[in-house]
């Protein structure tokens, strides 16, 4: 992975001095609270409902051992014993005191970390497909990419204060796992080159990014992304902040329109002034080398022993893992999603075993996803077993990803100041309500996604099912939606029937799954496919009990 | 009928207006919080926003009876005064301070 240069720490060590300072005054009452508020967020500082919430940024999901170690070291030390892995590929800290934070930052600076670009309105920190460099499926490895942007985007001092923020999300691969068409800009890499979509997101109003460029060259890509936000800077609305996100811009131009004035843009830049050389895209290319592979040929009946022996380690196996692009290896997922649990939440302790395995088996590197999991990517099979029991051993063995326990939900009303009503104890709830092993496998994929308000944090809008809460008059209500969709064929689902209250949410959902296992052709049908062969309105009936 | 809330500045954790005594006077646990007359607890706000070495955040949350905020706030405050409803026993504020649950 990426290594810092002097200028990464020397930018690091200067912002945290700075920042330290700001919260020195402030506690001093050098500065008021509406002085320090801009200050802390763009360090990644909230106030939410119960204490500070620190914001930490994962570039692009790539995590070493030796950083995971050290968010358990914070969680101990400086929280209440765990952390919160998020939608955007980082992690949050919810008990934090303010006159703690500097020495957090001194310590992530350690580790090469910081939280920078986790708020305010600057390009956010990029995200990506967990699996990069590992994947069978894909065309090119997205992090060199991701961390060019990176460089080019950290304290951009054009891009500091957009109209709004400013997410892009990059995949190398034919599967999308980055779900770039639900971001600001989408990148996808192609053998031509990257294929650009601008325009995406969720949140109020929520749009599938269209095209607007196919086959730009790598080398080209800063001074095209400098094109796409310079026509975002300067017509992006400003007099209203629900309406200043580039999507709202774009749907407003037409996609053609914004296109058009990017490339005029673009032929108007210096491009080789922005563009970094291809010596520099060479040096950033080799921090990421595919791992030393152990040369060891892979026990298929060793393998094939421990799985009809354990049959939980065969279903973790089938549900878990996914194919590697070296035969040996293959990369797994941790579920950070056990029955009845926080969604993406770990502890110091499960954190330090994850760190460990990471360092034991898996080349001390591990990756975040956006569905709140956590990655080995490159793992040789010999090791499968020993792995799983370890995991299994901490309270990580669950063997549910991208199935109907498996679910994204945002912190919700139980942390969140921005929220209308929970989503943690409602996910929890539709996670004990399919506890059943053998039930979620006879479903397979389906994915729900749950948000707390309309800021979709919980990408509602492509959950195969989405729950969105909101407040009726002081009531938590949820809207749900059906066949919504973040892959290569993304989709906004659409709000069907009435709202429902949470008592109502499990044995709802719980119906339309039935009529979906009554409905589908054969097993290897999806619930996404049923409900795009049969439309919405054949599952509206069974959200509502029956007359 | 109001109760006086904030988060404290040096760690953000939720605290509520006993006495005008600082720091003991305002309290961790929500169950302790004075309920104030409308008129005193405008006035008491208002002494108490400028003091943001102390406090920060500062609000009232008008209750219907002593113990019952306004409906629209309800789900907001019993949160905010009961610690995360997610049975994570570590984080729940009602049982550190070994009470039944207030609002």
């Amino acid at each position: 992975m990426y290594v810092y240069d002097h200028y990464d720490h020397a930018i690091v060590k200067q912002r945290n001095a700075e920042f330290s300072d700001q919260v020195r005054r402030r506690l001093s009452g050098e500065i008021t609270e509406d002085q320090f508020k801009p200050l802390r967020l763009m360090n990644g500082v909230y106030l939410q409902l119960h204490a500070y919430m620190l914001r930490v940024a994962v570039p692009y999901g790539v995590l070493s051992s030796r950083q995971v170690r050290k968010f358990a070291h914070i969680a101990r030390t400086y929280d209440r014993g765990f952390g919160h892995f998020t939608t955007r590929q980082n992690i949050q800290f919810n008990w934090i005191k303010l006159a703690e934070v500097p020495a957090i930052l001194d310590e992530l600076a350690e580790v090469e970390m910081h939280a920078i670009q986790t708020s305010g309105n600057c390009i956010r920190n990029t995200t990506t497909d967990q699996f990069a460099g590992a994947a069978k499926d894909e065309i090119d490895d997205p992090r060199p990419w991701a961390e060019l942007i990176r460089q080019w985007s950290t304290f951009h001092p054009e891009y500091a204060f957009l109209p709004r923020k400013f997410k892009i999300a990059i995949t190398g691969a034919t599967e999308d796992r980055a779900a770039v068409r639900v971001h600001d800009i989408g990148l996808q890499l192609t053998e031509r080159g990257f294929d650009v979509y601008a325009g995406g997101g969720l949140g109020r109003t929520p749009a599938v990014a269209p095209l607007i460029k196919s086959g730009l060259p790598g080398e080209k890509l800063l001074s095209y992304l400098e094109a796409c936000l310079r026509v975002y800077n300067r017509y992006g609305r400003r007099d209203n902040s629900y309406k200043a996100r580039i999507k709202i811009l774009v749907a407003a131009l037409g996609a053609e329109e914004y296109a058009r004035q990017v490339e005029a843009e673009w032929n108007a830049l210096d491009q080789d002034a922005i563009d970094a050389p291809y010596a520099e895209i060479a040096r950033i290319k080799s921090f990421f080398p595919a791992p030393a592979y152990k040369a060891e040929a892979f026990d298929q009946a060793a393998f094939d022993r421990a799985k009809a022996a354990d049959s939980r380690f065969a279903r973790w196996v089938r549900n878990n893992t996914l194919a590697h692009r070296n035969d040996d290896h293959i990369s797994l997922t941790i579920s950070l999603k056990p029955i009845g649990g926080v969604p993406g939440d770990a502890s110091d302790a499960q954190m330090d075993v994850m760190a460990d395995l990471a360092d034991d088996y898996a080349y001390g590197e591990l990756r975040v996803s956006h569905e709140q999991n956590i990655i080995l990517p490159h793992v040789h099979r010999n090791d499968l077993y020993t792995i799983y029991q370890k995991l299994d051993a901490a309270g990580l063995g669950e063997a549910n990803v991208a199935q109907i326990t498996d679910m994204i939900a945002c912190p919700g009303l139980d942390y969140c100041s921005l929220a209308n009503a929970r989503s943690i104890p409602l996910a929890q709830d539709i996670s004990r309500r399919f506890e059943d092993a053998q039930l979620s496998d006879t479903i397979g994929e389906l994915k729900i996604k749950i948000s707390g308000c309309i800021n979709a944090c919980g990408h509602h809008h492509v959950g195969h099912i989405g729950i969105l809460g909101v407040d009726k008059q002081g009531v938590e209500f949820y809207q749900i939606l059906l066949g919504g969709r973040a892959d290569e064929k993304a989709a906004l689902g659409a709000i069907t029937g009435k709202g429902l209250s949470a008592e109502d949410v499990p044995a709802a959902i719980e119906r339309v799954v039935k009529l979906y296992l009554e409905l589908r052709t054969d097993p290897s049908e999806r619930f996404i496919d049923t409900l795009g062969r049969l439309g919405r309105d054949t599952f509206k009936e069974a959200l509502h009990e029956p007359a | 009928m109001k109760l006086l809330t904030a988060n404290r500045l040096t760690d953000g954790l939720v605290i509520w207006y006993a006495s005008d005594n600082w720091p003991e006077g305002w309290v961790e646990d929500a169950a302790l919080a004075k309920r104030l007359e409308d008129a005193e607890a405008d006035a008491i706000l208002e002494a108490w926003k400028p003091r943001e070495t102390e406090i920060v955040g500062a609000y009232l949350i008008p209750l219907v009876d002593e113990n019952t905020p306004v409906q629209r706030e309800y789900v907001r405050e019993h949160v905010r005064a009961n610690g995360p409803s997610i049975g994570q026993t570590a984080l729940d504020t009602a049982k550190a301070h070994n009470r039944p649950e207030v609002f």
